[in-house]
C-alpha cells in the first residue's frame, strides 16, 4: 500500500488507496494513468490520463514543481497530479502549492510528519497555482 | 524603513517553528545528513571548517539601530563575540553551535530578521547600492523594489529548489554601487520616487563570477514596473526547467544563458512571459506608492551652514580630513552627509566586526543617522544620514574605536572573503594575505599617492571576495597542496559609471610569501607609468598588462 496524502476539498488527509500501475509516456495509452519525468514538456494529449504523476528524481530537483504549474495553469489540467519518487516530509508545501493533490511518499518516510507540514504558513506573498491572488491583491 | 506587518512576523515565526522541528528531528536521527543540509542551508545555516556558520539576512543592507543591537547580543550570546559583514551586505556568525540555532532565528524574527534563503540553490538576499535613499547620483530608490522581490521571493512554492544559487542586484542611480553585471539577474531602475508606477527597468541576466566569469546580457529593455514579477516569474522558470542540473558548476544561469545565446534565452523568457504578463502578480500602483511610502527620507532638519567650522577641522585634524576626503559622500539633502565606517584595519580580517563595535554602530546610528544603518559590499558600515554639524564628533568615536579608518576606495580598503581559515570550499587562506598587503603599504601618504584601488581577495574560485573586478585580484589556487595566489588586473565591476570589466590574468600564480612583492611590483609600474591625476585603472587601461607582466616575470625569465 503506498503512503498517500491527497487534498480532500482543500483538506489535507492521509488515504489509503491501492497502488496504481503508472505507465511511461511510451507505454501509455489515452485513460491509463500517466507517470512522467521532471524533464517533460507538458503535452495536450496528456489531458487524456486518467491521473498524472510526476516522478521526483531527487529531493532538490525543482523542475517538477515549474511542471506542476504548467500543467494546471497551461494546460488547464484538473485530474489527479501525483508526486511521487524522492518526495520529502518538508517539501510537500512546495508540492500543494504547485498544484499537486495527491504526494505520495517513499518507503521510509512518515505521513503525518508530512500531514503536520503540508501548510507551514497561513498565508503566503506571492500568487501559487493553490492561491492564485497575491497578498497585496488583499492589501490593495 | 520597511516595517513587518504582523503577516510578515508571523510568516518568520511560523518559518521558525518548522526549522525548530526539522533541528529536533534531525537530533533524533529522524533526518539524515543529508536531508538536513538542504533545509538548514535555506535557513542560512553552514558546517564551516571548523563550526557551524549562520548567514543573517540583511535584506539590501538596510538595518535598524533596534536590529543592529540585537545582532550584537547574538553575537556575545551564541558567538565569540563578534560578526562577519559580507560581501552581500549580510552578517555572519562564525560560531554558533547547531542546536542553538533555532533560538537564534528566534532572537532575528523578534527583531523582524531572519536567515531565509541566505544559501542554498535558492534565490538569495536581494542586494542593492548600500546608499540607496541617500546618494546625490540616485534617481529612484531602488529598496522598495528590492522588497517586492524579497516577499515574492520567500519561499516562493516553484523556485526554492533550483539548479543552483541565484543573486539578484538592483540600483536607482547612476553610478552602478551594486555591482549589477555580475549578477544571476541585475536590474537597473530609471525614474523617480514620486511616480515608482511609470519606473522603467533594464534586465539583465547571466552574469556571475565563480569559476565562469560572465558580464550579464540585456534582455529586457524599460520593462514597466508593475510588470516586474510576472517577467521575474517567467524568467526563473525558464531557467528552473532548463539550467543544468548535472554539473554543479556548470548550473549558474549564466552557463544557461551562454548556451542558448542571449537573443535565444530572451525569445525563450518572453515566450513564457506572453502567456502570464497580466496575472494576478502584475503589481497594481497603488502597492509600489505603499512600498515606496515605507523608504520615504527622514523629515532633515534645517542645518545651520558648517562648511567654515569643517574647513577648520579639517585644517588642524590632518586625519579628519583624510577621512572627510575619503569616507564621506555627497547627500542629496542640504546640510547631510553619508558616513561610511571602514571595518579594515590592520590586523583585523575585513568585515569583522566586534559586538562592542556594533553597538557603538548602533548608538551612533541613533544620535547622528535617524536610527538607520546601512552594510555595503564592500564590508562596512554606513550611516546613511548624518547631519555635517556632527561629523567630527562622530569621527572622534568611530577612530576611538576603531571603525575611523580613512581608507574607503584606498588599497587598504580591500574585499576578502573568509578564506581557507574558516571557509571548508577554500583552497587557499585569504585572510593573511590581506593583513600582509595591509602591513606592507600601511604608509597612509603612499596610499593616498596611488589614489582609488580595489583590490580584491577570494580564496578560491567561488569568487566570493570578487577578485574578477578587483582592479587588482588575488585568487588562491592549490597546486600539488600549495598554496599559490594567481594576480589578475584591470577589473572593475562597474563603479565609474562604465560597464562592468572582468580583470586579465598576468601570469603563472605565485607563492604566499611573494604576493606583497608582486603587488609592490605592480604598483611601481603604474607610479612609474601614470600620467599626471592618471588612476590605477586608467594607467592599466592605456599601457595594457605587458608592461605589468615584464617587472613581475623579469627576474624569473
Amino acid at each position: 500500500m503506498p503512503q498517500l496524502l491527497r487534498n480532500v476539498e482543500q483538506n489535507w488527509q492521509i488515504i489509503d488507496e491501492a497502488d496504481t500501475h503508472w505507465l511511461a509516456e511510451d507505454d501509455w495509452r489515452a485513460g491509463e494513468p500517466l507517470q512522467v519525468g521532471v524533464d517533460s514538456e507538458p503535452d495536450r494529449k496528456w489531458l487524456d490520463a486518467s491521473a498524472i504523476a510526476v516522478d521526483f528524481p531527487a529531493l532538490t530537483d525543482g523542475r517538477g514543481l515549474s511542471l506542476a504549474a504548467l500543467l494546471r495553469t497551461r494546460l488547464y489540467y484538473t485530474g489527479d497530479l501525483v508526486a511521487r519518487g524522492n518526495v520529502h516530509e518538508d517539501i510537500v508545501h512546495f508540492l500543494a502549492r504547485s498544484g499537486f493533490n495527491v504526494i505520495e511518499l517513499p518507503e521510509g518516510k512518515d505521513l503525518n510528519t508530512a500531514l503536520k507540514w503540508v501548510s507551514p504558513h497561513t498565508e503566503y506573498y506571492q500568487a501559487s497555482v493553490a492561491n492564485p491572488k497575491p497578498l497585496f491583491a488583499a492589501k490593495n | 524603513m520597511y516595517q513587518y506587518s504582523e503577516f510578515d512576523r508571523s510568516f518568520v515565526n511560523q518559518r521558525v517553528a518548522h526549522y525548530r522541528d526539522q533541528t529536533q528531528r534531525y537530533l533524533d536521527g529522524k533526518l539524515s545528513d543529508d536531508e538536513f543540509l538542504q533545509l538548514r542551508l535555506r535557513n542560512g545555516l553552514y558546517i564551516q571548517r571548523l563550526a557551524p556558520m549562520l548567514r543573517v539576512a540583511v535584506p539590501y543592507g538596510t538595518l535598524s539601530s533596534k536590529q543592529l543591537r540585537a545582532l550584537a547580543a547574538i553575537s556575545r550570546d551564541y558567538d565569540r563575540g563578534y560578526g562577519h559583514l559580507s560581501t552581500r551586505q549580510n552578517m555572519q556568525f562564525n560560531w554558533p553551535a547547531l542546536e542553538d540555532v533555532p533560538d537564534i532565528l528566534q532572537a532575528l524574527a523578534d527583531v523582524d530578521m531572519h536567515a531565509i534563503q541566505t544559501s542554498g540553490s535558492c534565490i538569495r538576499n536581494v542586494t542593492t547600492d548600500q546608499f540607496a535613499g541617500a546618494a546625490a547620483d540616485e534617481t529612484i530608490d531602488p529598496r522598495p523594489f528590492c522588497e517586492l522581490l524579497r516577499q515574492w521571493s520567500t519561499s516562493h512554492p516553484e523556485f526554492e529548489w533550483l539548479p543552483r544559487k541565484f543573486k539578484i542586484a538592483v540600483t536607482g542611480a547612476a553610478q552602478d554601487r551594486a555591482a549589477i553585471g555580475v549578477h544571476d539577474i541585475g536590474m537597473r531602475i530609471y525614474g523617480d520616487d514620486e511616480h515608482p508606477e511609470d519606473a522603467l527597468i533594464d534586465i539583465y541576466a547571466g552574469g556571475g563570477l565563480g569559476r565562469t566569469p560572465v558580464l550579464g546580457a540585456l534582455i529586457r529593455e524599460k520593462l514597466p514596473a508593475k510588470d516586474l514579477l510576472t517577467y521575474t516569474e517567467a524568467l526563473m522558470r525558464v531557467y528552473n526547467r532548463y539550467g543544468r542540473r548535472d554539473n554543479k558548476y556548470k548550473a549558474r544561469i549564466k552557463i544557461l544563458v551562454r548556451a542558448m545565446t542571449p537573443e535565444g534565452f530572451k525569445a525563450q523568457v518572453d515566450a513564457e512571459w506572453e502567456h502570464i504578463k497580466d496575472s494576478p502578480s502584475t503589481v497594481p500602483a497603488a502597492e509600489l506608492h505603499r512600498l515606496r511610502d515605507f523608504f520615504r527620507p527622514p523629515a532633515f532638519a534645517q542645518q545651520t551652514d558648517v562648511s567654515t567650522l569643517l574647513a577648520d577641522l579639517r585644517l588642524t585634524h590632518r586625519d579628519f580630513d583624510r577621512w572627510i576626503q575619503h569616507n564621506v559622500t555627497p547627500h542629496r539633502a542640504d546640510g547631510y552627509a553619508v558616513v561610511t565606517l571602514s571595518t579594515k584595519s590592520i590586523g583585523v580580517p575585513p568585515g569583522d566586526v566586534s559586538s562592542e563595535q556594533i553597538d557603538a554602530v548602533a548608538n551612533w546610528a541613533d544620535q547622528y543617522s535617524y536610527s538607520e544603518i546601512r552594510i555595503s559590499h564592500e564590508q562596512n558600515f554606513v550611516l546613511p544620514h548624518v547631519a555635517k554639524a556632527n561629523l567630527f564628533e562622530l569621527w572622534q568615536q568611530a577612530t576611538a574605536v576603531g571603525l575611523g579608518s580613512f581608507n574607503m576606495g584606498l588599497l587598504s580598503d580591500m574585499i576578502c572573503c573568509p578564506g581557507g581559515d574558516y571557509c571548508s570550499l577554500a583552497n587557499a587562506k585569504s585572510l593573511p594575505v590581506a593583513e600582509a598587503i595591509q602591513r606592507r603599504f600601511a604608509d597612509y601618504d603612499f596610499q593616498f599617492d596611488l589614489g582609488d584601488i580595489d583590490l580584491n581577495i577570494s580564496g578560491c574560485m567561488n569568487a566570493c571576495g570578487h577578485h574578477h573586478v578587483g582592479h587588482i585580484g588575488i585568487l588562491g589556487v592549490d597546486k600539488k597542496g600549495q598554496e599559490f595566489y594567481q594576480i589578475s588586473l584591470g577589473g572593475h565591476a562597474g563603479h565609474s559609471g562604465e560597464a562592468p570589466k572582468l580583470g586579465q590574468i598576468v601570469g603563472p600564480s605565485v607563492a604566499r610569501a611573494e604576493v606583497c612583492d608582486v603587488i609592490e611590483k605592480i604598483l611601481h609600474v603604474y607610479i612609474a607609468q601614470r600620467f599626471d591625476g592618471e588612476s590605477f585603472l586608467g594607467c592599466f587601461n592605456r599601457i595594457g598588462i605587458d608592461p605589468f607582466k615584464e617587472s613581475i616575470y623579469a627576474s624569473a625569465a
